[in-house]
């Protein structure tokens, strides 16, 4: 992992690659994303079924990740929370993209009393503890697959208004769009066929940390009890029930762990080679 | 001093108020009759009304909401739902343990984080600076309830170094310094992981800059230059960094306390779920809130410490 020389250093693209860890990161999440998808074909049991006989039981050949509190497979279990932790975070995080961005180019490229609302407004949102305000909005709403994402996309909006506000700041003193007004195209025009398109790898690289945050934040509100509710399998879940029962069955908090891990860690990782490859100043 | 301090405060008011109105809509937006969420369906129409006229349910939106502000204002957040108390005084009964936490954690984020970034700039792609990759990817990756779990496993469980249970309520304290070990270093990871990236980066371009190569010009040793000349001015975006996130470690407070089973905020907050207790919830939200306006003055308060010249600007 080299500094990528100055101005006129190699494309984009080596920058990314170079380190090598955007390939690993897309790997892992790729995997992960295989394992939720096909999570029907290759979950060895059903996720739900009970057998007294297996409570607790250690991992064994035929239950690798072990039994949980009623003998339910943990390893099938992880393999369906897989659908629920990726679904939730993607659909969160894309609303507050599309939303956050929408307002933050509306925002940056009108200026005015409209910017100055909406940055009043972002920054009272960000004032406040982003897993705090989740936690207050499921809680009131109640847990509900639809009330998890909207809790965890509304904590997201703000971020993207900043960046994409910030990024349209800029682009609206270029040339280009002063050329486009001369041309007599309507701001909305401008907004999202001229300068969106300039900012938007910002967007994403911000968005694929943000993934990570998102994911985050579902299986913490599922290990706090604010989660899908049971018996359907979520991470957060899982680890709570394992947490519950620490000392007889450490298994069961330790294989949806890594799972998590697995994910957070991929995210991490596509998300610093992704700003690396939009940032030829970025150190490292 | 008095002035920037007194302009800050101001400075927070419309912030606060802000936030306030948020928890106040928040809270409101309960879907469904909130003496039934609170009594249960089966509570007779007397009770519910009686109910209401004590929660002030009665009154129109923006009496409640004017009520709510006065009572924020006069440092009162009212009584909780299920044991009635006050809960300013709940409050108060934890709040010291959250912020001994918090406070934990930032000292671990900021012995650790600061010297392994300045390490890891000084000899980049080293053992030191691949070694600071590795812990910055694994603090921004480690939900605070996953690696609580693990820490709990392996150094409480297994090698028995710390207390399961944090009650650092323990009089002795150096008992309650062992409580504390474990929740710091799982709320300050994540700093770990920012502080070093930060100071890393700046260090980075500090090593580079003109006076750095002035110092050492003019045959100063070399670790007075990194560390007190280069170091210096690395020390602006640390705090940044350190104040931005606060936030995010009050959060991860919450959740370093539920695995810990530590009193604090977090148990505070599960309890009011648990009990759907929405006056203490809406009690702990404009805490939490007032929280990060505090942290943010505090933030602004460190520059001029760390840095003379924000003083005068």
């Amino acid at each position: 992992m080299t500094a990528p020389a100055a101005i006129a250093g190699p494309s984009a693209w080596r920058r990314a690659t170079r380190s090598g860890g955007l390939a690993v990161g897309i790997a892992m999440l790729g995997a992960m994303v295989v394992v939720a998808l096909l999570a029907p074909w290759i979950a060895p049991y059903d996720p739900n079924d009970q057998n007294v006989m297996l409570n607790l039981a250690e991992p064994s050949a035929a239950h690798p990740f072990g039994n949980d509190q009623f003998g339910r497979d943990v390893l099938s279990r992880v393999v369906w929370g897989a659908r629920v932790s990726l679904f939730v975070g993607i659909a969160a995080t894309l609303a507050g993209v599309v939303i956050g961005t929408v307002i933050g180019v509306v925002g940056g490229y009108f200026g005015g009393w409209v910017d100055r609302a909406i940055t009043a407004a972002t920054d009272v949102l960000l004032s406040f503890p982003q897993l705090i305000m989740g936690l207050l909005i499921v809680a009131v709403l109640g847990p509900s697959l639809f009330n998890l994402i909207l809790a965890i996309a509304v904590t997201a909006v703000p971020a993207f208004v900043r960046v994409a506000r910030g990024s349209t700041l800029a682009m609206r003193e270029r040339d280009f769009v002063d050329a486009c007004r001369a041309l007599g195209y309507s701001d909305l025009r401008i907004m999202f066929l001229h300068v969106l398109p300039n900012i938007l790898d910002e967007v994403v690289v911000m968005g694929s940390l943000w993934l990570a945050t998102a994911i985050r934040t579902e299986s913490t509100l599922a290990f706090i009890g604010l989660g899908l509710p049971p018996p359907t399998a979520t991470w957060g879940a899982i680890i709570r029930e394992g947490f519950d029962n620490l000392l007889d069955a450490p298994w069961l908090s330790i294989f949806p762990s890594i799972a998590i891990l697995v994910v957070m860690i991929a995210l991490n990782l596509i998300g610093d080679g992704l700003r690396d490859a939009t940032d030829p100043k970025a150190p490292q | 001093m008095l002035t920037f301090v007194a302009k800050r405060l101001l400075l927070a008011v419309p912030t606060l108020l802000a936030v306030l109105t948020l928890v106040f809509v928040l809270v409101r937006i309960v879907p469904g009759d909130p003496t039934i969420v609170i009594l249960g369906d089966q509570a007779s129409n007397e009770a519910r009304q009686a109910l209401r006229e004590r929660l002030g349910l009665n009154k129109s939106i923006g009496a409640q909401y004017v009520d709510f502000l006065v009572q924020v204002a006069s440092g009162d957040l009212g009584r909780s739902l299920t044991t009635n108390r006050p809960i300013v005084a709940d409050v108060a009964a934890v709040l010291p343990y959250t912020i001994e936490l918090t406070l934990a954690a930032l000292f671990v984020g900021c012995i650790v984080g600061i010297p392994l970034g300045v390490v890891a700039a000084q000899r980049r792609d080293g053992l030191v600076d691949w070694f600071a990759r590795i812990v910055s990817l694994a603090g921004l990756s480690f939900p605070a309830f996953v690696s609580g779990i693990l820490l709990l496993l392996v150094f409480a469980i297994q090698l028995r170094w710390f207390p399961v249970i944090s009650t650092s309520n323990a009089s002795d304290p150096l008992e309650r310094l062992r409580a504390l070990v474990l929740p710091a270093i799982n709320l300050g990871f994540l700093m770990v992981a920012y502080v070093t990236r930060v100071t890393r980066s700046g260090m980075i371009k500090a090593l580079g800059d003109d006076y750095v190569r002035t110092a050492r010009a003019k045959g100063l040793v070399p670790r007075l230059v990194v560390w007190r000349h280069a170091l210096r001015n690395v020390l602006v975006p640390v705090v940044t960094v350190v104040g931005l996130y606060l936030g995010v470690l009050i959060g991860n407070a919450v959740l370093t306390e539920i695995v810990f089973n530590r009193p604090g905020l977090g148990k505070l907050i599960v309890t009011a779920l648990n009990q759907r207790d929405y006056a203490l919830l809406q009690g702990l939200m404009v805490v939490a809130a007032l929280a990060v306006v505090v942290a943010n003055i505090l933030t602004d308060l460190t520059y001029g410490l760390v840095d003379p010249r924000v003083k005068t600007a």
